[in-house]
């Protein structure tokens, strides 16, 4: 087997073992990258951020574990965000599997502001300052449920409280009251929001969606339909930075943790792609 | 009969559907509430149910026939169980009357997800990360005008977001942004309309009644 031969056909196992080399290795040693934050991240920035006070933010959470490191710092990024304003939360989901994902991220950041907290006015208080509504199915309901009554659609919240006599839920009755809607998926979710919610009840939309999925939504950001897009996990690093840089939240970065991982990982493939195409137009000339 | 009963039920939901977005008539919208609240539960309730025995039935089967790794299915059937009783009997947070607790070790609905489930598919997702190299090593070829094309804005792009690009040029951040923001939305309107118009066609087809064969072959 000659040069180019070897360049055409290198063993996968050699593949494998480099990318497992380039991802792990950064990992071992955390060093968050900081990152220029481009405009659909700063758009859903400023549209968490303008929320009016008596209006809340509904996070769906909608991923299930194999999309955890790309969704999850965006959940945590945006609930660190939304708590630091004091903005009023309502945590949901349509399906069943994110749940417990959901309520991991939300106890980690309540956790996380509540034992730096003071006085009771800083603490978070559930059933005043947040809500874990749980899920309800089928997914129709909800979405079209909440924009007549967030109460009727989830009668008992996820620890089976009743809905109605949460003091928050006496204030935020429907989508009129809800400031942003921020779905963070790996399917066609954030666009149900839209077809359903927004076109009905013209619910403000912001969309975290993964990397793989992301060409398909980009085109309801120019639209304006969403009001914001955080792609992947660089989208969770750019949201983390807005949140370090504009509030002065210095916590774990996940998200930016992950960037030198993901940065030697794209250049061993396009490394990758480099040989196996130099390869090809050598054995194609020598034809 | 056997037919025409699910066409006509097929019809009037589906009008029903669309009506509460065209007529805002509180009559239109209460009929609708009452639908979308009460009888698309009770559906996704026997759809739950029908979805659950099927999965059973199927490995039932597997097992009773010895098909191809039927060992497995004995390891869905039981887990299934076992995983129904202590959601059931002992609540998602473990606060059921079932004790989901043995001195440290908590096995309630909530330990089960976060240390069975998400250890499981985190790694069967992170395997994806090695097959997408190797098969692009293969499969991304320049052996076209298209693919050297489709080659060169997946280098731009996959350079442009990382934070390396920036250091390199920064122009490269904002190039990859607009590669995703003009070339790729225009693609993708254009398959979306396509998508959105043969969704449209096949919809009306179903509703009335000429496209018939989501009712399943023969009398």
């Amino acid at each position: 087997m000659n040069f180019v031969d070897r360049m055409l056909k290198i063993d996968r196992r050699i593949i494998y073992l480099i990318l497992a080399l380039v991802i792990t290795l950064p990992l071992l040693f955390r060093s968050p990258q900081r990152i220029r934050v481009m405009h659909p991240v700063a758009t859903l920035f400023n549209a968490v951020d303008s929320i009016s006070p008596n209006k809340a933010l509904i996070v769906n959470f909608e991923f299930d574990p194999r999309d955890l490191p790309e969704l999850e710092p965006m959940g945590l990024a945006i609930l660190r965000h939304a708590f630091h304003k004091r903005i009023k939360v309502l945590v949901m989901s349509l399906y069943v599997q994110p749940l417990g994902l959901a309520q991991n991220a939300l106890t980690a950041v309540i956790n996380e502001i509540n034992t730096e907290a003071k006085t009771n006015v800083d603490s978070l208080i559930y059933g005043r300052d947040y809500v874990f509504l749980g899920w309800q199915p089928p997914p129709l309901v909800p979405i079209l449920g909440m924009g007549e009554s967030i109460a009727n659609v989830y009668k008992t919240d996820f620890y089976g409280n009743k809905t109605d006599t949460l003091p928050l839920m006496r204030y935020i009755k429907n989508y009129k009251n809800v400031g942003l809607l921020v779905s963070l998926s790996s399917s066609d979710v954030p666009k149900w929001w839209l077809e359903f919610a927004q076109n009905r009840f013209g619910l403000r939309v912001g969309a975290g969606v993964t990397s793989v999925s992301a060409s398909e939504f980009y085109q309801y950001l120019q639209t304006g339909q969403f009001s914001g897009l955080m792609v992947g996990m660089k989208g969770a690093a750019e949201y983390e930075e807005m949140i370090e840089s504009n509030l002065g939240i210095h916590k774990r970065r996940k998200a930016s943790e992950a960037l030198p991982s993901i940065t030697y990982a794209h250049l061993a493939m396009i490394a990758f792609i480099i040989i196996g195409n130099v390869g090809y137009f050598i054995k194609r000339r020598q034809k | 009969m056997k037919r025409t009963l699910p066409l006509i039920l097929v019809l009037i939901c589906g009008v029903l559907g669309i009506i509460p977005f065209l007529i805002p008539h509180p009559i239109v919208q209460t009929t609708d509430g009452f639908f979308r609240d009460i009888v698309l539960r009770i559906i996704g309730a026997f759809a739950l149910v029908l979805g659950l025995g099927s999965l059973l039935r199927v490995h039932y089967d597997k097992i009773k026939r010895r098909q191809n790794n039927w060992e497995y299915s004995w390891v869905l059937i039981i887990t299934f169980i076992v995983v129904s009783i202590i959601g059931l009997f002992g609540g998602t947070q473990g606060t059921g009357p079932l004790p989901t607790r043995i001195g440290t070790f908590a096995f309630d609905i909530q330990s089960l997800y976060l240390n069975i489930e998400v250890p499981l598919g985190s790694t069967m997702f992170a395997l994806l990360a090695f097959l997408m190299a190797s098969a692009a090593y293969r499969a991304f070829r320049a052996r076209s005008t298209e693919a050297s094309l489709l080659l060169v804005a997946a280098f731009f792009v996959m350079i442009g977001i990382l934070p390396l690009g920036d250091r390199i040029s920064h122009q490269l951040p904002s190039f990859a942004q607009w590669i995703m923001d003009v070339p790729n939305v225009a693609g993708q309107r254009g398959i979306q309309f396509g998508v959105v118009l043969g969704m449209l066609t096949t919809a009306l087809k179903i509703i009335l009644g000429i496209e018939r064969s989501w009712l399943g072959g023969g009398e």
